[in-house]
């Protein structure tokens, strides 16, 4: 803050916007720590105002649920699945992009992001009928491609980003010293990618145990972690969810933990990059 | 399409190209048609196999009256009562051979294309179309004021320790799943819940509903999406220039100049995407108002289109409302494109 | 390793209705130092692009050797390019960035690192061969791009302005490395730069191009001395101008009437009695007198002010509006006042007489 701003004016102003965002932060943290305590109540369905003491039990419940570890399972294999198909997908959309002019890419750039614009359950809903064609129902596969149909597309913008600070006489001296297309494409353009691709990885796995909206209409009769969440909601709701919820806390800040770090020994190995 | 050959040769651009293609055609473009397609068109019963239901109808009941007649005419030995039954079992026979034959066509419903999967969105589900869309609107709306002044102490004000930790306490709970985050709402807004518990202490006399109003989908729903409103303001705000604040204080604007004529035109993208982000996950959430209303308050218009899918099994109408809502969504992006002047490639970041 | 030639046969390159480069027609010989020299934007980096592979002309022929090359891609070309940013793989070490052409031939590990030992000892890079790129010195990362092209034994070593991005001195030192380097290999180089003073210390011979057009083809002492057009003649050096007609031409010497009277000079190639003509004198070649006597044409100018550049000293006068500079030696002290007048004699075989034309359409 430069000298110049004198006057009891702007410290005032300070003080209220430092009231704001502490406000703000307690409205965001108040529910989810409220949310994580109730998962310490013996009491059911989950509640910290009718407090029965101190419990670890519904740790143990969760450990024995089997619907939720299948669900675990389920969401594990779907995200695996999402990873596989979007990144090529999306890696296939940024390089094909990176190359066309700004007429017919901006067209094909509006489609390819299209899905990150459109409401979930229309992405569910869209699937489920075009694979009912074939006479392929929902499920587990089905899951998969509507969640990699807007996935992909994070993907993709994650490789422009890092396709954009690309140096393109890189690949020209590949080339120029002999090497094939896919010499090139392995040995300069691939180990460049690589932070982006680790990204995107992380990125997709998290969006797809997270997806809710999509996988709810193209799950059929089978289902993940969170669509068994969403139907304990209205029936069975038992703090087994508010210890997921503890789960999910945990694991995120391990994963953003995990991926600060990994990046920065990319980034150490890499020191251009 | 030369130019991807000539950069990647003739292997590795064809499989970019059929990549492209593949989620293109199958998952992007094909899809979206054939939800369309599935919503003009709905299975009737043919005019011809409605008559024919009738004419079957009309024969069982002679059928059976014939038989009953039959049936008391039965062992006589009458000659006229015999020439009688003769006459009538012979009848019997020409009324069976009919309904064989009207049992024998085709009666099975067939595909109409109509667009009456539309128009007959019944007064009900159309209030709830239009009151989904006005809170999603509202949504929008708090969750931009309520965000600009976060983002902005994130990206101006804050030293840069400071601003990495907002920036940490954003993240985690914007990568707690939605269903959760909506669900600690849910704790304190229910019956017994905390809310109440606290307005019960300060001697509220009996426990508000604030479920079955609805206030409880619109409150859990600023929560759930607030933050896709933060980030992108934030990534705008942060590529200003902190010059071109300083000068403008310099030249003696005050902090609401500041704003509206410096900050504000600079973060116009980071709003764009802000609005068009927090508005199409309002519009189209399935997860707040399936927790928050359990099935008390009057529905979202995204459970209406669920319940076409698995309780009525209604596709081709569920198809209709589900396009409806897409179409709304793509007003709404074109709007904030024309409002905040900037092109698709601003938009998705 | 041992260079090969490079014809250019109405190689021509449009894009759309621009044409970057008009046919032109060029040999390059076998182990050459070849520079192509003229401003931004006068074809030459295209011209390069077209013989490395990675633009195909949309006319004309490329032959290097006895191969036509036309047709073929930058990897299946015996050149090698050396980018203006040198464009080394930032992931791999210096060793492999100079193996890297043996790599994708296939070359097992151990031959290969043999090999790029070699080459990094042959620019005086030994022992940094573990080291990334990022890791060097500018003038070292120079070096490895030329190794690394090295070794793939090419016929033709492509060099796109490689030395901008060094400084002064640096660039002075790989001049005469680059020459050394490519005495050592035999290669034939074609070398591409706006700098004058690379193009003429360095090559053997030297292509000046202007608007998609080879001007002037020769050694660096014609190129100076006998520039064959007006545009060579400015580019290349600093040249004083004299506006006229030429009145007679006779024994390789035209007679011009200027305004400030009748002078001789050389006269240049496509010169005809009646035409319009600029002369041009250097300024090194201008001889300072305090009287006007001697052969030639003497001037009149007031002094206006001196720069020093070092191992010379430019003087700068006016002579009745038309600007004149001379060069003298930085061997004494010239205390020469502001506004006093002196005599600028230029010498017959000092003054050389070209067409007007080219110039004036530029100008």
């Amino acid at each position: 803050m430069s000298s110049t701003a004198p006057s009891s004016s702007v410290s005032a102003s300070r003080v209220v916007l430092s009231v704001y965002m502490a406000l703000f932060f307690a409205y965001l943290f108040l529910p989810l720590i409220l949310m994580v305590a109730a998962g310490f109540n013996s009491y059911s369905p989950p509640s910290v105002t009718q407090w029965q003491g101190f419990s670890l039990r519904w740790f143990s419940e969760l450990a024995e649920d089997q619907r939720i570890l299948q669900g675990i399972v389920n969401s594990v294999v779907v995200a695996t699945g999402v990873i596989l198909l979007s990144l090529p997908l999306g890696l296939s959309g940024a390089l094909l992009l990176s190359r066309l002019d700004a007429r017919s890419g901006s067209l094909l750039y509006g489609v390819l992001v299209s899905p990150v614009l459109t409401p979930g359950i229309i992405l569910g809903i869209s699937t489920l009928i075009f694979w009912r064609q074939v006479d392929v129902g929902g499920g587990l596969g089905l899951t998969v491609m509507a969640q990699s149909t807007f996935i992909a597309a994070y993907c993709m913008l994650m490789f422009m980003a890092r396709l954009q600070r690309q140096d393109t006489s890189l690949e020209e001296a590949a080339l120029d010293l002999g090497a094939t297309h896919m010499q090139v494409f392995r040995r300069i353009t691939l180990p460049f990618l690589r932070p982006a691709m680790l990204s995107a990885a992380v990125i997709a796995f998290l969006q797809s145990i997270e997806n809710y909206n999509t996988t709810v209409f193209s799950i059929g009769a089978s289902h993940t972690l969170v669509t068994e969440i969403g139907s304990r909601m209205r029936f069975g709701l038992t703090p087994v969810v508010n210890i997921i919820g503890l789960l999910f806390v945990t694991v995120t800040v391990a994963v953003a933990v995990a991926y600060v770090l990994l990046r920065q020994r990319e980034r150490a190995r890499t020191p251009a990059g | 399409m030369n130019a991807v050959y000539r950069s990647y040769g003739p292997l590795l651009g064809t499989i970019i190209l059929l990549g492209v293609a593949v989620w293109t055609l199958a998952m992007i473009v094909g899809p979206q048609l054939f939800m369309i397609e599935q919503s003009l068109w709905r299975m009737e019963q043919p005019d011809s196999a409605v008559t024919a239901g009738m004419r079957i109808e009309e024969l069982n009941n002679a059928l059976s009256l014939a038989q009953y007649d039959l049936g008391a005419l039965e062992g006589t030995t009458d000659p006229d009562k015999m020439a009688e039954r003769e006459k009538l079992a012979r009848s019997v026979s020409a009324m069976e051979q009919e309904l064989t034959t009207l049992q024998g066509q085709d009666t099975a419903p067939v595909k109409v294309y109509t667009i009456s999967n539309y128009t007959e969105m019944s007064g009900y589900h159309a209030e709830i179309f239009v009151k989904t869309i006005g809170a999603s609107l509202m949504v929008t709306l708090i969750a931009f004021a309520v965000c600009y002044p976060v983002a902005y102490a994130a990206a101006k004000l804050a030293k840069p320790e400071r601003a990495a930790l907002i920036l940490l306490g954003l993240v985690i709970p914007y990568a707690i799943n939605e269903l959760l985050r909506v669900f600690a709402w849910l704790m304190i807004l229910d019956y017994q819940g905390v809310a109440n518990s606290v307005l019960l202490w300060f001697g509220l006399p009996e426990p508000v509903r604030f479920l079955d109003s609805g206030a409880g989908v619109f409150v859990a729903m600023v929560y759930a999406y607030v933050l896709f409103m933060v980030f992108p303001i934030y990534n705008t705000i942060e590529t200003l220039d902190t010059n071109q604040i300083e000068a403008a204080r310099d030249l003696g604007a005050s902090t609401w100049k500041i704003h509206s004529r410096v900050v504000l035109p600079h973060a116009k993208p980071g709003i764009a995407v802000g609005s068009i982000m927090t508005f199409m996950l309002s519009a189209g959430s399935f997860s707040v108002p399936h927790i928050m209303t359990r099935g008390t308050a009057q529905p979202w218009f995204s459970q209406l289109i669920y319940s076409k899918f698995y309780d009525s099994f209604y596709w081709n109408q569920g198809a209709a409302y589900a396009f409806t809502l897409l179409l709304v969504c793509v007003a709404f992006i074109i709007l904030m494109m024309k409002v905040f002047k900037v092109g698709i490639r601003d938009i998705a970041k | 390793m041992r260079g090969k030639s490079v014809s250019l046969d109405s190689v021509s390159m449009r894009f759309g209705d621009f044409t970057a480069v008009q046919p032109t027609t060029l040999t390059i010989q076998a182990g050459e130092f070849f520079s192509i020299l003229g401003p931004s934007g006068c074809g030459k980096t295209t011209l390069l692009r077209m013989i490395s592979g990675f633009m195909s002309p949309t006319g004309g022929t490329i032959r290097i050797g006895d191969a036509d090359v036309t047709a073929l891609g930058p990897n299946r070309r015996p050149t090698a390019l050396i980018f203006q940013n040198l464009a080394l793989f930032p992931l791999m070490p210096v060793w492999e960035n100079v193996a890297f052409g043996l790599e994708v031939r296939g070359v097992s590990r151990r031959d290969r690192r043999e090999k790029a030992e070699e080459l990094l000892a042959l620019v005086a890079l030994d022992g940094q061969g573990d080291k990334l790129p990022t890791a060097l010195s500018g003038g070292q990362r120079q070096r490895v791009a030329i190794a690394r092209a090295l070794a793939v034994e090419p016929a033709v070593l492509l060099l796109d302005e490689p030395l901008s991005a060094l400084d002064l001195k640096l660039r002075q030192h790989m001049r005469t490395e680059l020459k050394e380097i490519q005495r050592k290999t035999g290669v034939t180089f074609l070398y591409i730069t706006h700098d004058q003073g690379e193009a003429l210390t360095m090559s053997d011979r030297v292509a000046v191009m202007r608007s998609g057009v080879v001007e002037q083809v020769g050694r660096g002492d014609d190129i100076y001395d006998n520039p064959a057009t007006s545009f060579v003649a400015s580019f290349v050096g600093e040249s004083n101008r004299l506006t006229g007609t030429v009145d007679s031409i006779s024994g390789g010497f035209a007679t011009v009437s200027t305004r400030f009277g009748t002078l001789t000079a050389r006269s240049g190639p496509g010169l005809a009695a009646g035409d319009k003509t600029i002369v041009f004198i250097r300024p090194e070649r201008t001889r300072l007198q305090d009287t006007p006597d001697g052969a030639g044409l003497a001037l009149r100018g007031t002094f206006l002010r001196r720069d020093l550049e070092g191992p010379f000293i430019n003087l700068f006068f006016d002579c009745q509006g038309t600007p004149f500079s001379a060069h003298i030696t930085n061997d004494s002290r010239h205390a020469a006042e502001t506004g006093t007048d002196h005599w600028l004699r230029i010498a017959p075989e000092d003054a050389l007489a070209l067409p007007a034309g080219a110039l004036a359409r530029d100008e």
